[in-house]
C-alpha cells in the first residue's frame, strides 16, 4: 500500500498518542483503530497501515526472542531472563523457541541486537573467515 | 593425574565463550540498486553493511524506522526479508603504490586481469579534507606540458583546476596529455638519477565513461608508458548508480594517501556531470527531497567536500600534495548551468574549451578569454613567467582587433603587426595530442615567437618552423635546454645563447 508523508505523519502523531510512561497501551490502540476506522477517512487505510508497523516495531524492541536446539533448563531461563532485564529493562516479555539449525547454544534477539552463541553462527564466522 | 584431569574439567566448566552482541535488520524494499532495512539501530552514515551472500551495502540514509543503504556489486539474489548486519566500518579502499599501474573498479578490485593487489592499508571512502593549518600555498608547478596552459593558465601542485567544455571538445585528451606528461618527466628524473625532483603520480577516475572510452585512454598510457605512475579507478555506464556516485571518492582516497606520505599526485575525475546524475539517480530512488533540475540540495556539497580534499600540505605534515583536474561537460557551450556553475565555484580556475575553435583547429581549442587559472601564476616557472607574461594580453588584443578588421577597413601599421603576431600566437599553440612539450622547449619556443623571429614566417608555416626549431633545439642544443631547466630562469647570458640559436635556425630554415 502507498503511504504517503501525511499518512505516516498522522500514524506516527496516534502511535505517540497510545503510550503511556513510553510503554505502549493496548486499550488505547484498540480505540485509536476503532476511531480511525468509524472516521471513514480516505487515508484510512494507509495510516493504520504505518500505525501497524510502528506497533510491530515497538513490539520486536520489547520482545526477546531465545532460541535454543534443546529446551533451556527453567534456571537458566530464570538466568536469562534477569540478564535480559538488567540490560533492556523490566518491560522486555521472553519468548523461547526451539529451532534446530543452530546445532547448539543459544541465539537471543531484541529488536535489532543480537546474541548469537550458536554453533552456526561460529562455522559461519568460521567460513567468512577463510 | 586425577589431579589434572579435575584442573582440566574445572578449567572447562569456567570457560565462558562470550555471544558478541550484532546489529541486524530485514530488508523490507528492495530495487534500483537501493534497499530499506528495518532494525539496523546501531547503523552509522556511510557504514559498510553486510547484506550476505558477500553482497555489501552502504548506509546513506538514517531514518526513523529504517536505514537507506545503497548496494555495492549484483543485488539480485536479495530479497525481501533476507538479514543484514552492521560491520562497524566504513567503506575503505586499498591505498599504496601497489595500486600503480592497475586497472581498479570503486571497491580498488582489479579490472585488468593482473592478480590480486598486495595492499595492506585501507583508507576511508569519505574522509574530511585537510584543514586550514595543514595547508600551505600552491607554489610548485604542474608542467602539462601543453603549451597554451603552461604559458597562460599554470596549474600548481595542489590546486583544483577545472577542464570544461562541450562534447568532443578535447576535455580528457587535456588530462591524458597530462599524465602522458608527469610520466616522461618521472622517467626523465629517474633516469638521471635527480632525487630532488618530485615525482608526480596520476589517477584517473572515469565516472559512467563507455567501456571502450576507459580502454581507450589504458591504451594510450601504455602506449606512452605511462601506466607505471598512473591508477586508473573506473566505473563504467553500466555500473550501478551507486558505484559512479562513489568511485571519485575512491580515486580521492587513494590520492590522499600519496598527499599524506609527503608524495605528490594529481588526479583527474572525467567528469563531474555524470557524477551529479548518478548522485541525482541515487537521491531520487532513497527519496530524498529534490530541487533544482531534479538535483538534492547537497549536489553543491558533494563536489565541494570532493575537490577540498585536493590541497598542497605544508612541511610539517609531509609537504605532499593532491592537484585535481575535474572535467565537466556542458551542453551547446551553457556554463551557467547548475553544475558547471557550481563547479566554476569550488575551483581554482577553470580551462574553457570551445566547440567552434576546436572545429577552426585550434587544438587544443582552448579559450583564452574564459580560462583562468587563480593560483597557479604563483607556481610558474620564472623563465616561462619571463617570457609569456605578456601573452594573455597580446591575445586578448588580438582577438578584439581580429573582429574590428572584419569590418574590411583598413588597419594601421601597428595594428596590422598585432594581428599578425596573434595569428602566429595562436598557430604556436596548436599542438598534437598525446605530443607534451618540456618546459625548457615551450621557453625557447615562446622566447623566439616574442622576439620576431617567427614574423616573417607565413602564418601557415608557423607549425613548421615550430616543430623544425624544437628538433633543431633537442638535437643540437641539449646543453642549452639543461641550463634553462636547471636554472628555472633566463638570464642575459641564456637570452644571449638562445639568440645565437635562434638567429643560426632562422638563417638555415627555408
Amino acid at each position: 500500500m502507498k503511504v504517503n508523508k501525511r499518512a505516516k505523519r498522522d500514524a506516527k502523531q496516534l502511535f505517540h498518542l497510545c503510550l503511556v510512561n513510553r510503554l505502549l497501551a493496548e486499550n488505547r490502540v484498540r480505540h485509536v483503530v476503532q476511531r480511525v476506522v468509524t472516521a471513514g477517512r480516505r487515508d484510512g487505510p494507509a495510516i493504520l497501515s504505518h500505525f501497524r508497523r510502528l506497533l510491530r516495531l515497538d513490539r520486536a524492541r520489547h520482545t526477546a526472542i531465545i532460541e535454543s536446539v534443546t529446551v533451556v533448563p527453567a534456571d537458566v531461563q530464570a538466568a536469562i531472563e534477569a540478564g535480559l532485564m538488567r540490560r533492556y529493562g523490566p518491560h522486555v516479555t521472553t519468548t523461547f523457541a526451539y529451532r534446530p539449525a543452530l546445532i547448539a547454544g543459544v541465539r537471543i534477539q531484541v529488536g535489532s541486537d543480537v546474541y548469537d552463541g550458536s554453533v552456526q553462527a561460529r562455522l559461519t564466522a568460521l567460513e567468512k573467515s577463510f | 593425574m586425577s589431579n589434572l584431569l579435575m584442573e582440566i574439567e574445572a578449567q572447562i566448566a569456567g570457560a565462558r565463550t562470550a555471544a558478541a552482541r550484532q546489529n541486524v535488520g530485514s530488508i523490507r524494499e528492495l530495487g534500483d540498486g537501493v534497499a530499506k532495512i528495518e532494525g539496523l539501530t546501531d547503523a552509522m552514515l556511510n557504514e559498510m553493511i553486510d547484506l550476505g551472500d558477500g553482497v555489501t551495502g552502504l548506509v546513506l540514509n538514517l531514518e526513523e524506522t529504517e536505514v537507506g543503504v545503497i548496494i555495492l556489486g549484483d543485488y539480485t539474489q536479495l530479497k525481501e526479508g533476507d538479514e543484514a548486519r552492521t560491520t562497524g566500518k566504513l567503506l575503505q579502499v586499498p591505498v599504496g603504490k601497489s595500486l600503480l599501474g592497475r586497472v581498479v573498479n570503486v571497491l580498488g578490485q582489479p579490472l585488468d586481469g593482473k592478480g590480486p593487489i598486495k595492499s595492506d592499508i585501507s583508507y576511508p571512502v569519505e574522509k574530511i579534507a585537510p584543514g586550514i593549518m595543514r595547508r600551505r600555498s600552491v607554489d610548485q608547478p604542474v608542467q602539462t606540458g601543453i603549451m597554451a596552459i603552461d604559458a597562460m593558465i599554470p596549474i600548481g601542485r595542489g590546486q583544483r583546476e577545472l577542464i570544461i567544455g562541450d562534447r568532443a571538445t578535447g576535455k580528457t585528451t587535456i588530462c591524458i596529455d597530462t599524465i602522458i606528461s608527469q610520466a616522461e618527466l618521472n622517467k626523465a628524473a629517474e633516469a638521471a638519477g635527480d632525487s630532488s625532483y618530485r615525482p608526480l603520480y596520476c589517477i584517473y577516475v572515469a565516472i559512467g565513461q563507455k567501456q571502450s572510452t576507459v580502454a581507450r585512454v589504458i591504451a594510450v598510457l601504455e602506449e606512452a608508458g605511462a601506466m607505471p605512475y598512473s591508477i586508473i579507478v573506473s566505473s563504467a555506464a553500466s555500473d550501478s548508480a551507486a558505484n559512479q556516485y562513489l568511485v571519485p571518492f575512491a580515486g580521492a582516497a587513494m590520492g590522499e594517501w600519496f598527499m599524506d606520505n609527503g608524495m605528490d599526485a594529481l588526479i583527474v575525475y572525467d567528469d563531474l556531470s555524470k557524477h551529479a546524475v548518478a548522485y541525482r539517480q541515487v537521491s531520487l530512488v532513497l527519496k530524498r527531497p529534490s530541487g533544482r533540475e531534479a538535483y538534492p540540495g547537497d549536489v553543491f556539497y558533494l563536489h565541494s567536500r570532493l575537490l577540498e580534499r585536493a590541497a598542497r600540505v605544508g612541511e610539517k605534515y609531509g609537504n605532499g600534495s593532491l592537484t585535481a583536474l575535474p572535467i565537466i561537460e556542458t551542453q551547446a557551450g551553457d556554463v551557467s548551468a547548475y553544475v558547471p556553475t557550481n563547479v566554476i565555484s569550488i575551483t581554482d580556475g577553470q580551462i574553457y574549451l570551445e566547440t567552434d575553435l576546436f572545429y577552426q583547429g585550434v587544438r587544443p581549442a582552448i579559450s583564452v578569454g574564459l580560462s583562468v587559472s587563480r593560483v597557479g601564476s604563483a607556481a610558474q616557472l620564472k623563465a616561462m613567467k619571463q617570457v609569456a607574461g605578456q601573452l594573455k594580453g597580446e591575445l586578448a588584443q588580438f582577438r578584439e582587433l581580429a573582429a574590428f578588421a572584419q569590418f574590411g577597413s583598413d588597419l594601421d601599421a601597428k595594428t596590422q603587426a598585432q594581428i599578425d603576431r596573434g595569428k602566429r600566437i595562436m598557430e604556436i599553440f596548436k599542438q598534437t595530442q598525446y605530443h607534451p612539450i618540456p618546459v625548457e622547449v615551450q621557453v625557447a619556443v615562446i622566447w623566439a615567437v616574442q622576439n620576431g623571429y617567427v614574423d616573417r614566417v607565413p602564418v601557415p608555416r608557423v607549425r613548421a618552423f615550430q616543430s623544425t626549431f624544437m628538433d633543431f633545439l633537442v638535437t643540437r642544443h641539449v646543453e642549452l635546454l639543461a641550463t634553462i631547466k636547471r636554472e628555472h630562469t633566463l638570464s642575459d647570458a641564456l637570452k644571449a645563447e638562445l639568440k645565437t640559436v635562434a638567429d643560426a635556425f632562422t638563417q638555415t630554415w627555408t
